[in-house]
């Protein structure tokens, strides 16, 4: 086996420049100084472009973080050649292949959604269209960008899935771009699908009177989730977002890299992100009532159902910024227990930091990102500055080799013989001392979910975060 | 060996305790978290039912529901400025532009053009202000009259909000007598239900007539408003409201939440009434909290009379800008559940909010669309309307 013969992230291994956590630190300052310094050019309202409200820099994002993971991880860098991958400097290769994939975002934002979609198809993608019907150029901006938007969302979720639950198959063999357009296509047209079923009711509501004779209106989930909005969707996709990452990053893909059958790997893979997500989904949602109360249907804000479902989604993305910071600047940390103890030290530690993160924000991005203070502004969506700063991780790490802090060298052949035994694992094998363990862990887990949610009361009537 | 086979033992127990420590939380979430079991743990509504008096009657007269004129201008203004969270003193509209163009404002370089002639010639501080703001005709104004009858017969009364252009809302004041009213001292106290322009920044109109009226604000307000409060010729102390109930006088008070508003605004006050016989009546500026918050609150917190919500008058806040979003809808669906017997609504409301509770049979007071009130649907300016 050789590098050329797996994906050039595969084929690389980063190694710091310096010892210690002085990468790490160095990386992390100059990531929040670029966060920071692009915030104020292009989200800020008070910066210069202003793209926070309405929805355009939360579209932007969005699509964004879907370029970056289809030029990455599904197209494999593809056109551009390995040997460029590997002589270029990181800084030149991080500008271009940003470069690359910002046009790319235009040209399927603009050209794809407003220009084909909104002309020929669905009205409420071009907000021209819109606006020609009589609705403000704020909202008709708003709405068009919330549905592109919205079917990044499902793609962000749908695209990794892909390549880290599905490993590709049934095209894993296939060069590139054959590959990366059959996979493209094929997430694209899921989240289509997905699309339709979850957010195409919520855009007809918007608009009077209801779009009944083109979508389901009242919408099927409204019962379930005591709301017409699709927020209750946003919830649980932005929760498979979440945990296809971790599955993918601090969990190692374990535990089902454990089943050795390729087709039963991938589908529980697949099913289970999707099961895990949404079981984060309710708890996220019940710890909200835990805290505040009850929903009201119908009110607004911290009390209404739709608001809440959205912040489960907001919460969930609290928990991959934690996360990705572990295993792209901390290596992963822990490694030295075996790979279940591992998990579970990172998935509490992250957990816990997401908390940490969440709370900071809530403190202070008033004050420093110009957004307003508070929890349930209609306008304050911590999605943005957090996608956004994930966006920047990425470009470091996928576009730039970790520069400064750490540099890209060719995997050995046993490195990368070591890397594509990993897709099974075999380090842990069931025996009596497993069961015994899991079911006392199994245990030890649900009074650890109820030792929470008990808290989560206290935690509300004790605890101000906003004052 | 048999040490040996007990380290393997035990470094299996520890994996697997592990992977169902992690296992077991998640299923547990999944599990239990969206359960009956689950929602069966919450606390019932403890009702700590604060007693604030009875009064006969209320009745409001809406002085102007028209903030503004022309919704795509303000929306627009808000648009080029950067959108919602754009701090309302650096928009650049009237009284507070500085003349550097959408979004560039500043309180300290608006104010001192017209600071001078704060409150006694507002005439040549809107003249001034024109020149200098983005869409100067645009401005108008939330503000009404509220007379509370007492059971003995006795008429109090009090003022919500100040509006927002000098001229409109010195003509609605002259229109409605409010003029004469504050010269007499008449009117007891002016509440500001939270620091936007077309609620707050007509103060000046109000001081013209009555710089000494007791002012209640919420304690949200910017140091800017508390600024503007004072340049606009006010000689007393306002109240900062940090309670979250306030009784005003036998069975009114003034409710305070805590919410975050668009452009840079913090916090809204509201009005209760117990009306003796009927129940409570539930009077907002804007509404920002929501009105099924604001019920929720006063059904948990206030004691009124046939534990009945009797009425609602004001802006609702739903549709300010003619725009949609579903959870509105969750709003009209559900606020048939609350009884109210009376729905006065108006500016922020939206026109296509009142159709959709019309339609919804909702008991919607109907107005007489003058005075460039643009909807039949609502209580306009000049309209009036009593509970109790």
């Amino acid at each position: 086996m050789d590098n050329s013969s797996v994906s050039y992230l595969e084929s690389r291994k980063l190694v710091k420049r310096w010892n210690g956590p002085i990468p790490a630190l160095v990386n992390t300052f100059l990531i929040l100084a670029f966060f920071y310094a692009t915030w104020w050019i292009f989200q800020d309202p008070r910066g210069l472009m202003r793209m926070y409200t309405p929805y355009v820099g939360y579209m932007v994002c969005r699509w964004l973080l879907i370029l970056f993971i289809w030029l990455a991880y599904i197209f494999d860098f593809w056109p551009f050649k390995r040997s460029w991958l590997n002589k270029t400097h990181p800084l030149i290769k991080g500008a271009v292949l940003t470069l690359v994939s910002v046009a790319a975002m235009i040209i399927l934002m603009k050209g794809f959604f407003v220009e084909i979609l909104g002309n020929f198809g669905i009205a409420y993608f071009n907000p021209d269209r819109l606006m020609a019907m009589g609705i403000t150029e704020f909202y008709a901006i708003e709405y068009a960008a919330e549905a592109i938007m919205m079917f990044a969302a499902i793609a962000s979720w749908l695209s990794p899935s892909w390549v880290v639950a599905c490993e590709n198959a049934p095209w894993q063999k296939l060069g590139q771009p054959a590959r990366g357009i059959t996979i493209v296509l094929v997430t694209f047209f899921l989240s289509m699908i997905v699309y339709f079923v979850t957010m195409h009711s919520h855009m007809a509501i918007l608009f009077y009177p209801w779009q009944k004779f083109t979508a389901i209106c009242p919408p099927y989930w409204e019962e379930f989730a005591n709301t017409v909005s699709g927020n209750f969707h946003i919830a649980w996709i932005m929760c498979c977002t979440v945990v296809v990452w971790l599955y993918e990053t601090i969990w190692e893909r374990y535990p089902f890299n454990l089943i050795k059958h390729d087709g039963l790997r991938r589908v529980t893979s697949f099913f289970g992100i999707i099961a895990i997500a949404v079981a984060l989904c309710f708890f996220l949602f019940y710890a909200q009532d835990l805290v505040w109360g009850s929903t009201i249907r119908g009110t607004r804000r911290l009390m209404a159902p739709d608001w809440r479902w959205l912040h489960v989604g907001e919460m969930a993305i609290f928990w991959l910024v934690p996360t990705l910071f572990l295993n792209f600047y901390c290596n992963n940390w822990p490694n030295k227990f075996s790979r279940p103890v591992n998990v579970c030290i990172r998935t509490l530690l992250t957990a816990a930091l997401a908390v940490v993160v969440y709370v900071i924000y809530y403190k202070t991005s008033h004050l420093f990102l110009g957004t307003q203070k508070g929890f349930s502004h209609p306008q304050q969506f911590p999605m943005i500055p957090m996608i956004w700063l994930i966006n920047i991780f990425l470009i470091n790490v996928w576009f730039m080799d970790g520069w400064p802090g750490w540099k890209a060298v060719q995997k050995t052949e046993a490195e990368l013989e070591n890397h594509q035994n990993e897709v099974v694992a075999s380090d842990v094998k069931w025996t009596q001392g497993i069961a015994k363990g899991l079911g006392i862990g199994l245990v030890a887990g649900a009074l650890l979910y109820f030792a929470i949610i008990k808290a989560l009361p206290w935690v509300g009537a004790n605890i101000t975060i906003i004052k | 060996m048999s040490t040996n086979r007990n380290n393997i033992s035990r470094r299996d127990f520890v994996k697997g305790a592990a992977t169902g420590l992690v296992a077991g939380t998640f299923a547990s979430m999944g599990m239990y978290s969206y359960s009956p079991w689950a929602y069966s743990r919450l606390p019932k509504t403890q009702r700590n039912q604060q007693d604030f008096g009875t009064c006969r009657s209320v009745r409001v007269t809406n002085i102007s529901e028209t903030s503004w004129f022309n919704n795509a201008h303000l929306i627009g203004d808000i648009h080029e400025a950067g959108g919602l969270l754009v701090n309302q003193y650096t928009l650049n509209w009237a009284p507070l532009a500085n003349g550097k163009g959408s979004g560039k404002g500043s309180y300290e370089e608006g104010i001192s053009t017209i600071k001078d002639l704060l409150p006694h010639d507002l005439e040549k501080a809107w003249e001034i202000q024109k020149k200098l703001s983005l869409h100067p005709e645009n401005p108008g104004g939330y503000s009404c009259l509220l007379e509370v009858e007492a059971l003995d017969g006795t008429v109090r009364k009090f003022l919500l909000d100040t509006g927002w252009s000098y001229e409109w809302m010195d003509s609605c004041f002259k229109r409605e007598g409010i003029d004469q009213m504050l010269r007499d001292q008449e009117i007891e106290a002016l509440f500001i239900s939270h620091e936007h322009w077309d609620h707050f920044w007509g103060l000046p109109v109000t001081m013209k007539y009555d710089n000494r009226i007791p002012l209640y604000v919420h304690d949200g307000f910017y140091k800017e408003g508390l600024q503007y409060i004072k340049d606009s010729g006010y000689k007393g102390e306002p109240v900062i409201v940090n309670k979250p109930v306030t009784q005003i006088a036998p069975g009114m008070a003034l409710l305070k939440f805590d919410v975050p508003i668009i452009n840079r605004v913090f916090g809204e006050t509201s009005l209760a009434f117990n009306i003796k016989d009927k129940g409570l009546v539930l009077v907002s500026g804007c509404n920002h909290q929501g009105i099924l918050q604001f019920a929720d609150f006063a059904f948990t917190n206030l004691k009124y009379d046939n534990d009945k919500f009797y009425g609602i008058y004001g802006g609702l806040h739903i549709s300010p800008f003619e725009d949609w979003d579903p959870k509105y809808d969750d709003l009209v669906i559900a606020l048939g559940q609350w009884g109210f017997e009376l729905i006065g609504c108006n500016h922020c409301t939206g026109h296509l909010t009142a159709k959709k509770f019309v339609e919804a049979g909702y008991p919607v007071v109907r107005g007489t669309a003058r005075f460039r009130s643009a909807s039949e649907d609502y209580l306009g300016n000049g309209d009036k309307i009593t509970f109790g």
